[in-house]
């Protein structure tokens, strides 16, 4: 009892990452239709960025830092990635741009930082605090309080202030808030930066615990990905109980089946999903009235 | 204050409008009257900068607003309540007239007092009140009618575009839409209307345009259009 309860512990935080990068997806979906599919890469860069940084600062004062760095990232994806494709209104364009642009970022960084996986410094003591016989990082702890923290302010934003509510109109009906003085493209932009941010904070608060390097956004976008259709695409709430899921079958599954299996059960929920509930478990599916 | 000058538009290859043009003065109601398929809602998309128009020119205040993106004409002062209603569903009530002011919200436009001009707009449509927090998409038709039109005014409009307000509306909102009408013509806000119901729109408007295939075939004043025989025949007839 005591080692599945530990197994859910490790879950939780590993699912919480899952769940912050797929908020990301939700996000550029929500107001473009559209996905960047270089979201694991948005991870990756912020946290080798953070780690660049980590040599210079401490690790509080570089969060900021790397925030901005990941807004400007997800801009720059969208101005050269996605709004062309908008912009010819190319059903698809989007999906092979952004998964170029992720490449791209991978070789870069594969050069910059090279191939190897590189420790990054924890910023909170490492020994974990012993809790009724389970033992939590102090770490795992600020994961899942930051990635409940940035989804919440995002969420009140968009609630309390006009700017919000106008991301809100804007995934509601696109030309019925031009009408309304919406500068709608504006949004598309903002909600890019605000998706590779959400990424590159998920990086560098995960890379203190795992290892940091060009590869580490490719499963952890992929089953992100994966987190977004389970949950449902356009579900806040969705993505949180999906991430938890995930991430704790995860860890029981290489536990008491075996590490090599571990990645099957997120899939296999993914197209139990898919067959019985496609528009996620608490997605809205669309009803259009003509 | 509205001055549309020789007006081409085109959905890709094929062309709906031909050398529209008309004026909607300061205070006064306009009607666009003609058969479904005629161009009326296109026309209304061109001036609002929802399509872009082909050739052609339109100016609000003076000032050119040909071909601008819909966000930027929205604050030059020009307000379109879209056929359909097209409200935020996922929003409420109050959310939804709050995003007409965007532009006073924001920047761009007058501020003005946006919360007493919320109190007026839930005055002028009590049900709104009611439901004012209520998620949008859930309201009835009506109701949803009343909300795009209140949207459209809390901007404070130069301008205000009215698309067949009264669509898919039962007999006794049709009235109420065309009651409200009236009183907002008593405020002197200056409209153009596009309305299926022709016989009511004429009734409430100084003058009026008739829209045939994409071109204007008759216009004159609201009163003279009434008794024109081509116009009754045609609009007037077996509707009323």
């Amino acid at each position: 009892m005591e080692i599945l309860a530990q197994l859910i512990v490790s879950g939780i935080a590993l699912g919480m990452i899952y769940a912050l990068i797929a908020f990301g997806y939700q996000l550029t979906f929500a107001t473009s239709g559209t996905l960047n599919f270089g979201q694991g890469e948005a991870l990756m860069l912020g946290a080798l960025v953070g780690l660049t940084l980590v040599g210079h600062m401490s690790y509080w004062l570089m969060l900021p830092l790397v925030l901005v760095f990941g807004a400007l990232q997800g801009i720059f994806v969208e101005r050269v990635g996605v709004l062309p494709a908008i912009k010819t209104k190319s059903e698809f364009g989007w999906i092979m741009t952004t998964i170029s642009l992720a490449i791209i970022f991978k070789n870069v960084a594969e050069n910059v930082w090279g191939h190897d996986d590189i420790t990054f410094p924890s910023p909170l003591p490492t020994a974990p605090i012993q809790f009724l016989g389970i033992r939590v990082l102090p770490m795992e702890i600020l994961v899942v309080v930051g990635a409940l923290a940035i989804m919440l302010a995002v969420e009140m934003f968009n609630r309390k202030s006009i700017y919000g509510k106008a991301v809100v109109a804007t995934s509601n009906d696109r030309d019925a808030a031009g009408l309304m003085g919406i500068n709608t493209g504006m949004v598309i932009t903002f909600s890019y930066a605000l998706s590779s941010m959400t990424a590159a904070f998920a990086g560098v608060l995960i890379a203190p615990l795992t290892l940091t390097g060009s590869t580490m956004g490719v499963v952890l976008g992929l089953k992100a990905f994966s987190v977004a259709i389970i949950g449902g695409l356009n579900s806040g709430m969705g993505v949180i109980v999906g991430g938890l899921i995930l991430g704790i079958v995860e860890t029981t599954t290489g536990y008491y089946v075996s590490t090599g299996y571990k990645d099957v059960p997120g899939l296999v929920l993914l197209l139990l999903v898919l067959a019985i509930k496609p528009s996620g478990l608490f997605g809205k599916s669309v009803i259009k009235k003509v | 204050m509205l001055q549309i000058e020789n007006l081409n538009a085109a959905y890709g290859k094929v062309e709906v409008l031909h050398n529209i043009s008309l004026s909607v003065p300061k205070g006064k109601v306009v009607t666009l009257i003609g058969s479904n398929g005629a161009g009326k809602t296109t026309t209304m998309r061109a001036v609002s900068g929802m399509i872009q128009p082909t050739s052609g020119k339109i100016s609000l205040n003076g000032k050119a607003i040909t071909g601008l993106p819909s966000n930027k004409i929205a604050r030059s002062g020009l307000a379109h309540s879209p056929e359909g209603r097209r409200v935020f569903a996922t929003l409420s009530v109050t959310d939804n007239l709050l995003l007409g002011a965007f532009p006073r919200l924001t920047f761009g436009r007058e501020k003005g007092d946006v919360p007493g001009d919320l109190a007026r707009i839930f005055e002028l449509f009590p049900r709104l009140k009611e439901r004012a927090e209520q998620q949008a998409g859930t309201l009835s038709g009506g109701e949803q009618q009343m909300l795009a039109m209140g949207r459209a005014l809390m901007l404070n409009p130069d301008v205000l575009l009215l698309d067949e307000p009264s669509m898919g509306l039962a007999p006794l909102l049709v009235k109420e839409v065309f009651r409200i009408i009236s009183e907002l013509k008593g405020r002197g806000i200056t409209m153009l209307l596009v309305e299926q119901f022709a016989a009511a729109a004429l009734e409430v408007a100084d003058y009026g345009y008739v829209l045939e295939n994409g071109r204007i075939s008759v216009h004159g004043p609201a009163g003279q259009l009434k008794n024109d025989p081509a116009v009754k025949a045609a609009y007037l007839g077996a509707a009323h």
